[in-house]
């Protein structure tokens, strides 16, 4: 019968974790008695899915070319140092806080990352101590941008069809979506990309390491306000009125400061960041009759062509 | 969110079965002897399979040195393990791993009450000693005015306080006026809720922070909530009750399904979607359709198919009334 999978690929990584110097396919089949059989080229594909397998779940396997008498052979180990989690050193208080920010967040991994360092996590009664959660959005590139960020090394992916180089200076959640915010090489600047659009794999270049700026903020390489993107200046400004069922709302939205004017029937004047003219439109309309962009003259006719379009079709 | 294998469901892959053994063995060695429930009950695995991996572990090592083997054994439903050997580490985190504690950990960083100095703040320093300075922001804004109401709702959530509460309803655009009792404050896609049970309707619903126009404290307290309830609110959205829209999105308007609960996405050609969304008030949609424009179609229900049109007829009434004229 032929051994268990999960004996075999625990034999081998008992194997590559012990051994005093790399092995090669020929070793290990060796040593691994009647676990790699069959002829050189069924026993390398078996081989090289275990491999696969153990890289998957997260061991770092480590591979030299031999010189010498058996030139050209690949050999293979396990640098325990780089297999075992450091011991982190968390005091009980700081474990504690870590299992509440997983159950107040709850990522796919988190339980499994929780396990590793010797936690579970807090569930029925204690859950009760969870009083403010949030949603974090998961995506498949973040944790390998996250990767490259911390060990500062360029990526490389695909963006709206265009292949694209970044130093990921870091990630940035905001509004519910995650930006990746870095020096794009090909333009040598700062951009900012939406990773839910980033195109298939993120791929890390291991030959590419950067320096990260000091005085590089995420918070402030684009505005809160998207309304703000693209102003150049100060002066994309539209004047909003504000009818008397939304004026209460919207003035606590943008700050009594943003008031031009009041009128007697309740409704007010407003002023408002218009630089960035779909965003502004998304704004406006979302308050339906409520609202009327005033001016500028083209901004106004801009929202009037919008939804023109919309009773033509 | 999704809350990960639980590894009761299904066929568990060789990698899943391993990676879990690999953080089992170092804690039972540990720990020397561990009731198998507990085990199973820990590690989110039947007591069958984690007899089933445990055994497995017992026959691996490196023949011929027979004391180089995992030294396990389970006897009258207790896990016995002996000498520690090979994996008395658990294995590093992997990259989504890490990614989880640090993105957890810098939003609950961001929650209420947080402190930089305290107990989290030291645990994701450590733990970015560990892995790296990655510059993960996580920003979850509160205007000041929210964050006292926040504040408020917090703590009536920890001490099951009943507030008077005077909220404005969108879809009726109206100030009613209410008793609740919040169950749990949550941040989703930039806004701030409170999940709370409602004294109007005797139900448990959600409230947007920024519509209450007032909240003030009863002194009076309702019963905690028995455990299980807690895990809900994150699917506020789902209501069965709810009508359903089908709209076919052009490209450009595909952001509307990750902005968005959906319940239903098929392709069409050229990159088109139809989606089917959950609608929690009509102005909700009337808001998306006029702001969407062109860019989406109402495929069903039949008489939403002009929503839109009449939507947008009704913004421009504003226009073409002479009252407000063309600017300054």
């Amino acid at each position: 019968m032929a051994v268990d999978r999960v004996e075999r690929l625990t034999n081998l990584l008992a194997l590559l974790l012990e051994t005093p110097r790399p092995l090669t396919l020929a070793e290990i089949a060796d040593e691994l008695e009647g676990q790699y059989v069959g002829k050189e080229s069924t026993r390398r594909a078996a081989f090289e899915r275990d491999k696969a397998a153990l890289r998957e779940i997260g061991v770092p396997i480590e591979s030299t070319v031999l010189t010498g008498d058996r030139a050209g052979a690949t050999a293979y180990w396990i640098d325990r140092k780089r297999y075992e989690l450091a011991d982190l050193h968390l005091e009980p208080d700081e474990m504690r806080a870590l299992q509440v920010a997983v159950a107040a967040v709850r990522p796919a991994q988190g339980r499994e990352a929780l396990w590793k360092l010797g936690l579970d996590t807090i569930e029925g009664d204690a859950a009760g101590d969870v009083a403010v959660t949030a949603t974090v959005p998961e995506l498949p590139a973040l944790p390998t941008l996250r990767e490259a960020a911390a060990q500062r090394l360029a990526v490389s992916f695909a963006y709206r069809g265009k292949p694209r180089r970044l130093d990921p200076y870091g990630l940035l959640l905001r509004n519910g979506f995650w930006y990746a915010v870095g020096r794009d090489h090909e333009h040598d600047a700062l951009r900012t990309y939406r990773v839910d659009r980033i195109e298939g794999d993120v791929r890390i270049d291991a030959d590419a390491p950067f320096e990260r700026p000091a005085d590089v903020d995420l918070r402030a390489a684009f505005p809160a306000d998207p309304k703000e993107l693209g102003a150049g200046g100060d002066e994309a400004v539209a004047r909003v009125r504000v009818f008397a069922a939304r004026a209460r709302g919207v003035e606590r939205e943008l700050g009594t400061d943003r008031v031009v004017q009041r009128h007697a029937d309740g409704s007010i004047d407003v002023a408002v960041p218009c630089a960035n003219v779909p965003a502004f439109r998304s704004w406006v309309l979302g308050l339906l009759d409520q609202a009327e962009v005033l001016g500028p003259p083209d901004v106004r006719a801009a929202v009037v062509d919008w939804l023109e379009a919309i009773v033509a079709r | 969110m999704s809350k990960g294998t639980d590894g009761r469901s299904g066929r568990r892959t060789a990698e899943e079965r391993l990676s879990r053994l690999l953080v089992m063995l170092p804690w039972l060695m540990e720990r020397g002897e561990v009731p198998l429930a507990e085990v199973a009950r820990r590690f989110a695995l039947t007591e069958a399979e984690v007899a089933r991996d445990l055994e497995l572990a017992a026959m691996c090592g490196l023949p011929p040195f027979v004391d180089e083997m995992i030294d396990v054994y389970i006897d009258d439903d207790v896990v016995h393990v002996g000498v520690p050997r090979l994996f008395t580490r658990p294995l590093r985190l992997t990259a989504p791993e890490g990614f989880a504690l640090v993105a957890a950990g810098r939003a609950a960083m961001q929650l209420p009450g947080a402190d930089p100095e305290g107990p989290l703040g030291r645990g994701l320093a450590k733990l970015a000693e560990a892995l790296g300075d990655d510059a993960v922001v996580v920003d979850l804004p509160m205007p000041p005015a929210v964050a006292e109401m926040i504040e408020t709702l917090t703590a009536a959530v920890q001490s099951c306080e009943r507030l008077r509460v005077r909220y404005w309803t969108p879809s009726r655009d109206e100030v009613t006026e209410r008793t609740i009792t919040p169950r749990r404050v949550f941040h989703d896609r930039g806004e701030w809720y409170v999940a709370a049970d409602d004294g109007r309707s005797g139900e448990r619903r959600t409230f947007r922070v920024d519509r209450f126009e007032s909240i003030e404290r009863t002194g009076e307290h309702d019963e905690p909530e028995q455990p299980g309830t807690v895990a809900e609110e994150h699917d506020w959205f789902a209501d069965a009750g709810l009508p359903r829209v089908t709209l076919r999105l052009t490209p450009a308007a595909r952001w509307v399904v990750e902005r968005y609960p959906v319940e239903k996405v098929v392709e069409r050609r050229g990159g088109r979607i139809d989606a089917t969304f959950p609608v929690a008030s009509e102005r909700w949609l009337d808001r998306l359709l006029v702001r969407l424009g062109t860019e989406a179609e109402v495929l069903a229900p039949a008489e939403w198919r002009t929503r839109a049109v009449d939507v947008a007829r009704r913004v421009l009434a504003r226009y073409l009334e002479a009252a407000s004229g063309t600017g300054e």
